[in-house]
């Protein structure tokens, strides 16, 4: 099969039943609604189940019980629905099962906006719900980087037995682009008897796998959570991703962008490269773990007079560039939260206005 | 496109490219001198409408109905009663951009008595690169889907064959092929297809038995500027 034009929607979709995924729980919510639309068609064509739950509060347990079994699960929602589902995500993580979550990022707080937005920056990568847990959380910037993402995210769930999250926004779900696929993946976790409550005969081993999230006693809680500890550490040695923009120049500002705001930041920096002004961008594909290194190395680089965080939030991974950059050079923020996207003339105007 | 007047309804799968076919036929009939008109009925899609085209369509006088102002970044199903006056009295063209699949066609039932006494061109827009009208099956049971819910007739077919930015003469050529054989099939004329604006020059227009539609893209993701319409 050649390319195909495809909405990052339902490319997600498309990507999931590649991914050999053929278990979907979800609740519609715009800009996100053409996945479950898509794989309501498409998940009866191939033998898969596609359950509309409830509610969200409802999916999430699904998403638990399905992953507790074996099963490769995903679900898709926007924005007020992963707030829904985030009692269940910090269980899931505890009890250490592998399970798929998509955000197509729509305006907040409460219910928001139905545009893009990447206000939930902090929810997916700092928590949301509660315990000392992390997400993987992978952000494309694309239609093809998305179907990418989705089909790398099921193998690095059951790596880590971990959830992982793909953090995309409203414009990724709702454009569309040339995409092709890969070959599919087989549909079973290669290491599901690791944790799986599917029954004793198919395994080596005595003792029955068990599901849970709780410890009473002191001493189990604190090495269950050195358990976890040890995971998200893993994670951050092996696990970075980025996508360095322009960075072997003697550029004057660093950028750093994710998603579809750092596609207006490629046509800026174009645009500033042909008035002969450089400046670089470190694009983070994994916001956790975030790329603390490659961009300290960026913003120590003679001659990078500021870092700037643009992003389509109030100023939220500002936070980790600043955490990043360790007084290298000075941080900035540049971003809105209400649906628009700054052009990239605008981009232009606000680095050109922080270097000399 | 020459015989094209009265109203033209335009349906097709989500993603086949009804808004930009919409627009640009629309500007490409106002530029031959006719008086247009164009309603966004999309009801069901939450991005990439009609209204996002609304000024420059206005700078060349073509009016643009849309829901009122408030509502227009809403998702809610809001039909403008605009749209009824719109079919009563049509201007020499008025296009009614409807929603995707089935479900955006709904709407058109509603409408259904205002358009039932009026000679209708309906549309169906195919691009087959794109998932569930890759096949003649494919495509024809959209047709019966959209024609069962907006219980209306699709009288021709608008070959839209691209890959947006990635299109290559070669898409053209095979889909036009394709549409060609569908409309065969499907004993549905071929009205006409579409190719980029800036593909234009390269392509053999001799190869088709029906017009070519230039696409000057209109809607774009915020890094891509959109095609400046000349009067």
């Amino acid at each position: 099969m050649g390319k195909i034009l495809m909405k990052g929607n339902e490319a997600i979709g498309e990507a999931a039943i590649r991914a050999g995924c053929l278990n979907y729980f979800a609740y519609p919510i715009t800009p996100q609604s053409e996945v479950a639309e898509y794989l309501s068609r498409r998940m009866p064509e191939v033998g898969g189940v596609f359950l509309q739950g409830e509610s969200e509060v409802a999916v999430g347990y699904m998403l638990f019980g399905a992953a507790g079994c074996g099963a490769r699960v995903l679900t898709t929602s926007s924005s007020p629905g992963i707030s829904l589902m985030s009692e269940a995500i910090s269980y899931i993580s505890s009890a250490e099962l592998p399970v798929v979550f998509v955000n197509i990022v729509r305006g907040g707080p409460g219910l928001g906006g139905i545009l893009p937005s990447q206000a939930d920056y902090f929810q997916a990568t700092k928590g949301g719900g509660h315990g000392d847990y992390r997400l993987l959380v992978l952000a494309p910037s694309g239609v093809q980087e998305a179907v990418d993402m989705v089909m790398m995210a099921f193998p690095l769930a059951e790596k880590y037995r971990n959830p992982v999250m793909i953090l995309g926004d409203g414009l990724i779900g709702q454009m569309m682009e040339p995409v092709e696929f890969s070959d599919h993946l087989k549909s079973e976790p290669s290491n599901k008897d690791d944790w799986a409550t599917n029954g004793m005969d198919t395994r080596n081993r005595k003792e029955r796998n068990l599901v849970k999230s709780l410890f009473l006693d002191a001493e189990l809680l604190e090495e269950h959570n050195l358990v976890l500890k040890a995971k998200y550490d893993r994670m951050k040695q092996e696990e970075v991703r980025y996508e360095p923009y322009n960075l072997e120049t003697d550029y004057r500002a660093l950028v750093v962008s994710y998603g579809t705001m750092s596609r207006v930041c490629k046509t800026a920096i174009d645009n500033m490269k042909a008035e002969g002004i450089e400046v670089a961008m470190i694009r983070p594909q994994t916001l956790f773990p975030f790329p603390i290194d490659p961009i300290r190395a960026a913003a120590a680089k003679d001659g990078c007079q500021a870092a700037i965080s643009i992003e389509l939030s109030m100023g939220q991974m500002v936070e980790d560039v600043e955490r990043s950059v360790q007084g290298k050079c000075p941080v900035h923020w540049h971003g809105k939260a209400g649906g628009e996207i700054p052009t990239p003339e605008e981009v232009v105007d606000v680095i050109k206005s922080l270097i000399k | 496109m020459e015989n094209l007047k009265g109203i033209v309804v335009v349906v097709g799968n989500y993603g086949s490219g009804k808004t930009e076919v919409s627009i640009n036929l629309a500007v490409n009939r106002k530029r031959a001198g006719i008086d247009v008109r164009i309603a966004d009925l999309d009801l069901v899609n939450p991005y990439f409408r009609t209204r996002e085209a609304r000024k420059p369509l206005a700078e060349l006088g073509i009016e643009v109905v849309v829901p009122a102002e408030k509502y227009l970044k809403a998702d809610l199903p809001i039909l403008s009663p605009v749209v009824a006056g719109l079919i009563r009295r049509p201007s020499q063209l008025t296009l009614i951009d409807a929603g995707g699949n089935d479900v955006g066609a709904t709407v058109l039932a509603a409408l259904g008595d205002s358009l039932r006494k009026k000679s209708v061109h309906m549309l169906q827009v195919v691009n087959p690169y794109r998932p569930f009208t890759e096949t003649f099956e494919g495509c024809l049971k959209m047709r019966d889907e959209i024609e069962k819910t907006s219980k209306m007739t699709i009288n021709g077919i608008i070959g839209n064959a691209n890959m947006i930015d990635e299109t290559a003469i070669e898409d053209i050529y095979n889909g036009y092929d394709f549409v060609k054989a569908l409309s065969g099939e499907s004993r549905l004329p071929l009205k006409f297809i579409t190719a980029p604006a800036t593909l234009l020059a390269e392509i053999d227009t001799g190869r088709f038995s029906c017009p070519v539609l230039p696409i000057e893209r209109q809607l774009v993701p915020p890094w891509i500027k959109a095609a400046g319409l000349k009067k």
